[in-house]
């Protein structure tokens, strides 16, 4: 279609063109799958239930539940999660079910254990409030540690960058303006025929962020585009391979649905700041991403994606070859999707506590100074944490009494010797929250307050986190 | 060429003997990764074919422990061709083939000194192997 626009126009590919087919296998995390299971004998109104040992839930009657795919075992968090549910279940394995109830007059069974595979359900059907993001930002990290997201493993100081979906493929980037695109669209959903059945959530149709709810059918689809996955340290999730058909009614879809994707922008976005609202460090456009390197801050920052663009290839063909050999027929949407809401942010009832409001001046050495001379610090001012800064007030490292103890036991009696010179710190307006996650995760118990002009201008403690937490 | 990791305890770490080596020895190697400090570390090398025996030698003489270092094995069954280890590969072992394949040159791996993108995939299809 692209290369038809561009060498006979859009009128003549308006004419000559029926449908383009788009595709993407992408990791839709809001993603998940009801099921019927039947009634056991004695009845049950399950309360609790597991599947494989992730917990599902059951939102309805007695035997409906609900598999998310983020939800993750409780045997194996990080490793196996309702994703994988998903792809065992659509594979034909077959999987444990483990249910508790409080029991009724009507229901009397109390606990429930069982096997199933997808042949023993009464519905099985792939039930997305979210998916198919018509784009999505590259993802990087500023910090000087690695992070674990759902955009992936991202190195530090600008290491490496990641982004997600297919840009001239997306569905959603080929009508953007949704005018094929709406509730009852017949689509391409994990290898069988799925439907659209409104916008998703989030759906944010002004920032070129619409998305999608769909259904479709799980007993038909086919594993190879319904994968459980887990990205380590974050969490479980399931990629969904989606293609929507779009018919070329007109020139201005034409016009549309050849767009390129050195046409398509999204942000680059540092995600090394743990906010609602990062820090957007550029623009950058689809042909950029898919070339593998992008520069950052005057340097070649490697990228990839974290869905699969062959994967988006394979659907977009598939469903193509479908429309070819009647196996698919087109609908007519009996409804739009909206192209007049927003996303809005959460309202939030209490207000954010920063590291401002908490941080208390530092007591601060020089490097040159004794262990002795520390340990006195330690005593005269009751702390437990000497920071240690040059002449302009800049963190050379920090000391702990832990540290001063030590010190005497093995007879050190120089402090450079003790120092611990790489040192978490904190800025004055990060959240609480984010500092307390900080001394959780690396298992220490206070964090020097840098602030703009990379200066040392306080220090907070645990114990300063853990007396807020008691007011 | 042969890919060997050499071993340094806290003992040896401050002693120049990767370079002692390459003198007595008279041949060079490729350093493909180092991790060493005062408390030791690892150091992983190619050397060429001829000179292996003899050099293998020379290291284990002055305390090296070698040993042929773990490489990464990809399982193609499960990989997706996704691509959330491209970008994290440090030596381009890891690109993206013309059909937007994923793409391993394993031979050039740097093996268990990095594993940047062992636990990145998430169908867990990258593994160390001996």
């Amino acid at each position: 279609m692209i290369k038809l626009v561009e060498s006979k126009g859009v009128e003549v590919a308006a004419k000559e063109v029926d449908v383009v087919t788009t595709g993407t296998l992408g990791a839709m995390c809001s993603s998940g799958a009801v099921i019927n299971l039947g009634h056991s004998d004695p009845p049950i109104k399950i309360n609790r239930a597991w599947i494989n040992d992730v917990e599902v839930s059951h939102p309805g009657a007695a035997v409906d539940l609900y598999i998310g795919a983020t939800q993750m075992s409780e045997t194996r968090p990080f490793e196996y999660g309702g994703g994988h549910v998903i792809e065992d279940l659509v594979d034909g394995k077959e999987v444990e079910l483990r249910a508790t109830a409080y029991g009724t007059d009507c229901y009397p069974r109390t606990r429930l254990e069982t096997t199933l595979t997808k042949d023993d359900l009464n519905q099985f059907y792939l039930l997305n409030f979210r998916n198919c993001y018509q784009r999505y930002v590259c993802a990087t990290n500023s910090r000087d540690e690695i992070i674990y997201t759902y955009m992936g493993k991202l190195l530090p100081h600008f290491g490496n960058a990641t982004f997600s979906g297919s840009g001239q493929l997306n569905p959603l980037m080929k009508d953007p303006d949704y005018e094929t695109i709406g509730v009852g669209t017949r689509i391409f959903l994990g290898g069988a025929q799925g439907y659209v059945i409104g916008e998703g959530t989030q759906h944010d149709p002004s920032n070129s962020s619409g998305t999608i709810m769909v259904r479709g059918d799980c007993k038909k689809m086919n594993s190879e585009f319904v994968r459980g996955a887990s990205y380590a340290k974050y969490g479980t999730t399931l990629y969904v391979g989606i293609g929507i058909p779009i018919p070329i009614l007109n020139e201005g879809l034409a016009k549309k649905a050849s767009l390129r994707d050195e046409a398509i922008y999204t942000n680059v976005v540092d995600y090394g700041v743990p906010r609602r609202d990062r820090p957007k460090l550029r623009r950058v456009n689809y042909e950029e991403l898919k070339s593998g390197k992008i520069i950052i801050n005057g340097k070649d920052i490697k990228v990839s994606c974290l869905s699969s663009l062959k994967g988006a290839k394979l659907v977009a063909k598939t469903l193509k070859s479908w429309i070819e050999d009647s196996a698919f027929f087109l609908t007519a949407s009996v409804e739009r999707l909206p192209r007049d809401v927003s996303f809005k942010p959460m309202k939030q009832t209490k207000e954010v506590t920063f590291i401002e409001s908490l941080s208390h001046p530092a007591i601060t050495c020089r490097e040159d100074e004794s262990v002795k001379a520390i340990a006195d610090l330690i005593i005269m001012h009751s702390v437990n944490h000497i920071v240690v800064v040059d002449e302009e007030g800049r963190l050379k490292g920090i000391v702990t009494s832990w540290d001063v103890t030590k010190a005497v036991a093995n007879g050190k009696d120089k402090l450079a010797d003790i120092i611990t010179r790489r040192v978490f710190t904190t800025k004055p307006d990060e959240p609480v929250e984010v500092a307390s996650r900080k001394l959780a995760q690396h298992g220490i118990s206070a964090l020097p307050v840098i602030n703009r002009d990379g200066k040392v201008s306080g220090i907070i403690t645990a114990e300063d986190i853990s007396k807020l937490l008691r007011r | 060429m042969v890919k060997v990791l050499l071993h340094f305890s806290e003992k040896i770490a401050s002693q120049p003997i990767t370079s002692q080596v390459i003198i007595e020895q008279g041949t060079t190697i490729n350093i493909l990764s180092a991790r060493v400090d005062q408390q030791g570390g690892e150091m992983l090398v190619e050397i060429p074919d001829e000179y292996a025996e003899k050099m293998i030698e020379a290291f284990r003489k002055k305390g090296v422990k070698l040993e042929i270092p773990k490489l990464i094995e990809v399982d193609k069954d499960r990989c997706f061709d996704c691509g959330a280890c491209v970008s994290l590969c440090p030596v381009k072992v890891i690109s993206c083939g013309e059909d937007d394949s994923v793409v391993f040159a394993e031979d050039r791996c740097l093996g268990s000194t990095c594993g940047l993108c062992v636990d990145a995939c998430p169908v867990r299809a990258i593994k160390l192997v001996l």
